[in-house]
C-alpha cells in the first residue's frame, strides 16, 4: 500500500452568513444569505510536492489555504496532516506538535511583517515560540544563518522592514517561515505583489528551499505560467469549487475541464507563436447566488440541460458532464 | 510613415524634495502613430506611469517637467497654462486608470457621469448626449446598455466598470490614449476580454494609445512597438516582435528570461540580480550598470542614448559601432 498524503483534504467547505442585520430581515422579511465559499473540495499533497490551487478571485483558493492551515474554521470536511486531524477537537494536543512544522507566507509583504520590529526579532520569534534552539547566542546565530539561506546578509537582521525593498522583504517573510523547522509551507499569492525580475529570484529560491529541505508546498496563484513553473500537481477552482487535478504537465498539455481550457486561452501568448484560441466569455457570477447544477454551465461552450440541472462530482479528477459523456469532442480543438 | 500624433523629445520630469532633486524622467523620446499601440514596460519605479502623467499634463508638485518637449499633431503642449490644458485633456487626451472604481464616482449613475464629459466637450442636449452614451456602452460591449446606463459604479463587476472607464475615455474621441496598467486589477479571464477591446477600438477609430503595464504578456498581445524603461530612462524601443523575441538589451533580456510562460518549461528563470536603483542613488553612466553581467569602463562613466541597432533602438554601449557614434 502507498504511504498515505502527507497532507489529506477530504469534503472542506465553509459557509460564511452574509445576512443583512437581524432588525432589517424582520422587517424586510429577507431569509438568511449563506455564501459557501468552499463547496466539497478533496485533494491530497504528497511529502516534498508542490500543490497548487489556480482560479480567479472569488474562487475560494485563499480560503482554502487559510482552512488548511487553521486560521479559519472550517464548516465542514476534513484536514489531516502528517495523520493528524486539523480539524478533530479530540486531537488538540497532537495538533500543537505539529503547528511548528507547517508555516506561511502571505501576498503581500508589507502587511505579513511587523513594521515596528527588527527584521531578527521578526524572524526570531517561531524560534523562541516553538524552542527551537536554545540560549541567545544560538538564537543569534540561527537567525543569522537563515538571513544568508534567503541571500541576505546577516548584519540585515538589525534593520527594519521598511529598510528593504518588496522582493527583500518576502526573502526575510520566507526565513521566518523556515525558523521553525517547517516542512510544509502554504504560500498564498507570495510573487503577487512583486515585480518580474523579483518573482524570478523569489521563485527561484523557493525551489532551491525546497530541494535542500525537501519542503512541501500549497501554492496559491492565480498566474498559471507561475503555476506552472512551480507547481507538481494542480487544482483548479471555480466558485469554490474544484473543477480538474491533475498532473502539472498534463494539465497544461491536455486540459480536460472547460474551464481549465479557457483559462489556459486567456493567458497572454508571450511567444507569439500565434496559437488559435477560444476566446474568453463572460464573467465569474456571483457566489452568493450561483448559477445551478454545474456553477460553470452559463460560460461553458459544452453545457447541456444535464449541466445546468446537476452538478458534476469529480471523476478521475474532473468534475464535469462533458467529459465524463465524452462530449469534449465538439469543442473547437486550437490547431 | 504619418505623422505622429503624439511626440515626446527627450522629457525629463523632476521631483523636487527637501534634500534633493530626484530625476524621475531622464531624456525619454517616442513618437505614436494614428492608430499604433505603444506599450510601455518596466518594474515599479522605473518612470513607466509618470511619463504618462506628464503627455496629459498631470503631474503635480512637487514634481515638474525640467526639460524636453510633448508635441500633439505637431503642437506643444507641454508648457501650455493649466486652463489650455483642461480644454485639451478630455477632448484631445484621455486617460484609462488601473483601478475602475476609484476613477468612477461612486455617488452618481454611470450615466451622468458619462453625459457630464460628453456635454463638457462636445457641444450637445441632454438627449442627445445620453444616447451618445448609449452607443459608448454598446461599442465597448456592455449588454442591456438602455438599462445598465441607470446603475451606479458598485453595480457593475469589474471587468464591466472597466469598460465603462474605457467608454468614458472615449466620450470626445481623443487622438491619443494613455492606458495606465488597464487590466491589472482584474482576473486574467477578463483581461483578455479588455485587451482585445482595447486594441480593437485603436484600430478602429484611429486613435495612438500609450499602454503603461508591467506586464509583458498584455504587452505581447496589444502592442505594435514596445519601449521597456528603467530607472526612467528608455532602455530599448522597437516593434514588439523584435523586442520580445529577440531583446538585445542586457535587461531587456533579462526582464524577458525571468518571466515564467507557458511554452517553455524551464527549471530555473533567469534572474537579474539587484533591484531598481533609488531615484536618489542613480549610478553614473548606465543606470544598469551594478546589475549588468556585461558592463565594462565605459558603462560606468559614460550614460548610453538609444541609438539604432538591428530595426530598433537600444541604449547599451554594447551595441555602439563606429558607425553609430559618428
Amino acid at each position: 500500500m502507498s504511504p498515505r498524503p502527507y497532507v489529506e483534504v477530504t469534503d472542506l467547505r465553509k459557509v460564511f452568513d452574509v445576512s443583512k442585520p437581524w432588525l432589517n430581515r424582520v422587517i424586510e422579511r429577507s431569509p438568511k444569505q449563506f455564501l459557501k465559499a468552499v463547496d466539497g473540495v478533496s485533494f491530497d499533497i504528497k511529502k516534498g510536492e508542490t500543490f497548487a490551487l489556480v482560479g480567479e478571485s472569488g474562487s475560494g483558493k485563499s480560503t482554502v489555504a487559510k482552512m488548511v492551515v487553521g486560521l479559519l474554521g472550517v464548516s465542514g470536511g476534513e484536514v489531516t496532516i502528517d495523520n493528524i486531524s486539523m480539524t478533530d477537537p479530540a486531537q488538540r494536543a497532537q495538533r500543537a506538535k505539529l503547528r511548528r512544522k507547517m508555516q506561511m507566507i502571505f501576498q503581500d509583504p508589507y502587511a505579513s511583517l511587523n513594521p515596528r520590529w527588527r527584521v531578527d526579532r521578526i524572524i526570531a520569534e517561531p524560534i523562541r515560540a516553538f524552542n527551537v534552539v536554545e540560549g541567545e547566542a544560538n538564537i543569534v546565530a540561527r537567525v543569522g544563518e537563515l538571513l544568508t539561506l534567503v541571500g541576505l546578509h546577516p548584519d540585515d537582521g538589525r534593520k527594519f522592514p521598511h529598510e528593504f525593498s518588496g522582493g527583500q522583504r518576502q526573502r526575510v517573510a520566507i526565513a521566518r517561515a523556515l525558523a521553525s523547522n517547517a516542512d510544509f509551507i502554504v504560500c498564498d499569492e507570495p510573487t503577487s505583489a512583486l515585480d518580474v525580475s523579483v518573482q524570478a529570484q523569489i521563485l527561484n529560491l523557493m525551489r532551491d528551499l525546497q530541494e535542500k529541505f525537501g519542503l512541501t508546498y500549497l501554492f496559491i496563484s492565480h498566474n498559471l505560467a507561475v503555476v506552472r513553473h512551480m507547481a507538481t500537481r494542480i487544482g483548479v477552482m471555480y466558485l469554490g469549487r474544484l473543477v480538474e487535478v491533475s498532473e502539472a504537465k498534463e494539465m497544461f498539455s491536455h486540459p480536460r475541464h472547460p474551464y481549465t481550457r479557457m483559462l489556459l486561452d486567456a493567458v497572454p501568448d508571450l511567444a507569439m507563436s500565434g496559437r488559435a484560441r477560444i476566446p474568453v466569455a463572460g464573467e465569474i457570477p456571483n457566489p452568493i447566488n450561483p448559477p445551478s447544477g454545474c456553477t460553470f454551465h452559463p460560460r461553458c461552450p459544452l453545457v447541456n440541460e444535464r449541466c445546468r440541472a446537476e452538478n458534476p462530482l469529480p471523476i478521475n479528477g474532473v468534475a464535469c458532464h462533458a467529459v465524463v459523456e465524452g462530449r469534449t469532442l465538439l469543442m473547437p480543438v486550437p490547431a | 510613415m504619418s505623422d505622429p500624433v503624439i511626440s515626446v523629445r527627450n522629457l525629463q520630469v523632476e521631483f523636487v524634495t527637501r534634500r534633493a532633486t530626484l530625476r524621475a524622467i531622464d531624456g525619454v523620446s517616442f513618437d505614436i502613430a494614428k492608430g499604433e499601440v505603444l506599450g510601455v514596460v518596466g518594474e515599479s519605479g522605473a518612470g513607466k506611469s509618470v511619463t504618462g502623467a506628464a503627455i496629459i499634463g498631470l503631474i503635480e508638485p512637487p514634481g515638474r517637467i525640467s526639460g524636453g518637449e510633448i508635441l500633439l499633431n505637431g503642437r506643444r503642449i507641454d508648457n501650455l497654462p493649466p486652463e489650455e490644458m483642461r480644454k485639451i485633456r478630455g477632448r484631445k487626451v484621455a486617460m484609462i486608470f488601473q483601478d475602475p472604481l476609484t476613477s468612477l464616482n461612486p455617488l452618481f449613475r454611470v450615466g451622468e457621469q458619462l453625459v457630464e464629459t460628453i456635454r463638457t466637450h462636445l457641444p450637445m442636449n441632454e438627449r442627445q448626449a445620453r444616447d451618445r452614451a448609449i452607443e459608448l456602452l454598446t461599442e465597448v460591449g456592455i449588454p442591456a446598455p438602455e438599462k445598465r446606463i441607470d446603475g451606479y459604479p458598485h453595480e457593475f463587476s469589474g471587468g464591466m466598470r472597466q469598460r465603462v472607464v474605457i467608454a468614458l475615455a472615449l466620450c470626445a474621441e481623443p487622438d491619443f490614449i494613455v492606458a495606465d496598467e488597464p487590466t491589472t486589477a482584474l482576473d486574467v479571464s477578463v483581461q483578455a476580454q479588455i485587451i482585445s477591446l482595447i486594441k480593437k477600438l485603436g484600430r478602429e477609430r484611429g486613435m495612438a494609445v500609450m499602454l503603461v503595464t508591467h506586464d509583458m504578456g498584455v504587452i505581447a498581445e496589444t502592442a505594435d512597438r514596445v519601449a521597456v524603461m528603467y530607472a526612467g530612462r528608455v532602455a530599448e524601443i522597437g516593434p514588439v516582435r523584435d523586442v520580445v523575441q529577440r531583446p538585445m538589451h542586457p535587461y531587456a533580456k533579462g526582464l524577458m528570461g525571468a518571466i515564467p510562460t507557458l511554452e517553455a518549461a524551464t527549471d530555473r528563470l533567469v534572474q537579474i540580480p539587484g533591484s531598481m536603483p533609488r531615484l536618489s542613488s542613480i549610478p553614473r553612466g548606465c543606470a544598469f550598470n551594478p546589475r549588468c553581467g556585461e558592463a565594462f569602463a565605459r558603462c560606468f562613466v559614460d550614460q548610453p542614448v538609444p541609438l539604432p541597432v538591428a530595426g530598433r533602438h537600444v541604449a547599451c554601449h554594447l551595441y555602439e559601432t563606429v558607425e553609430t557614434v559618428r
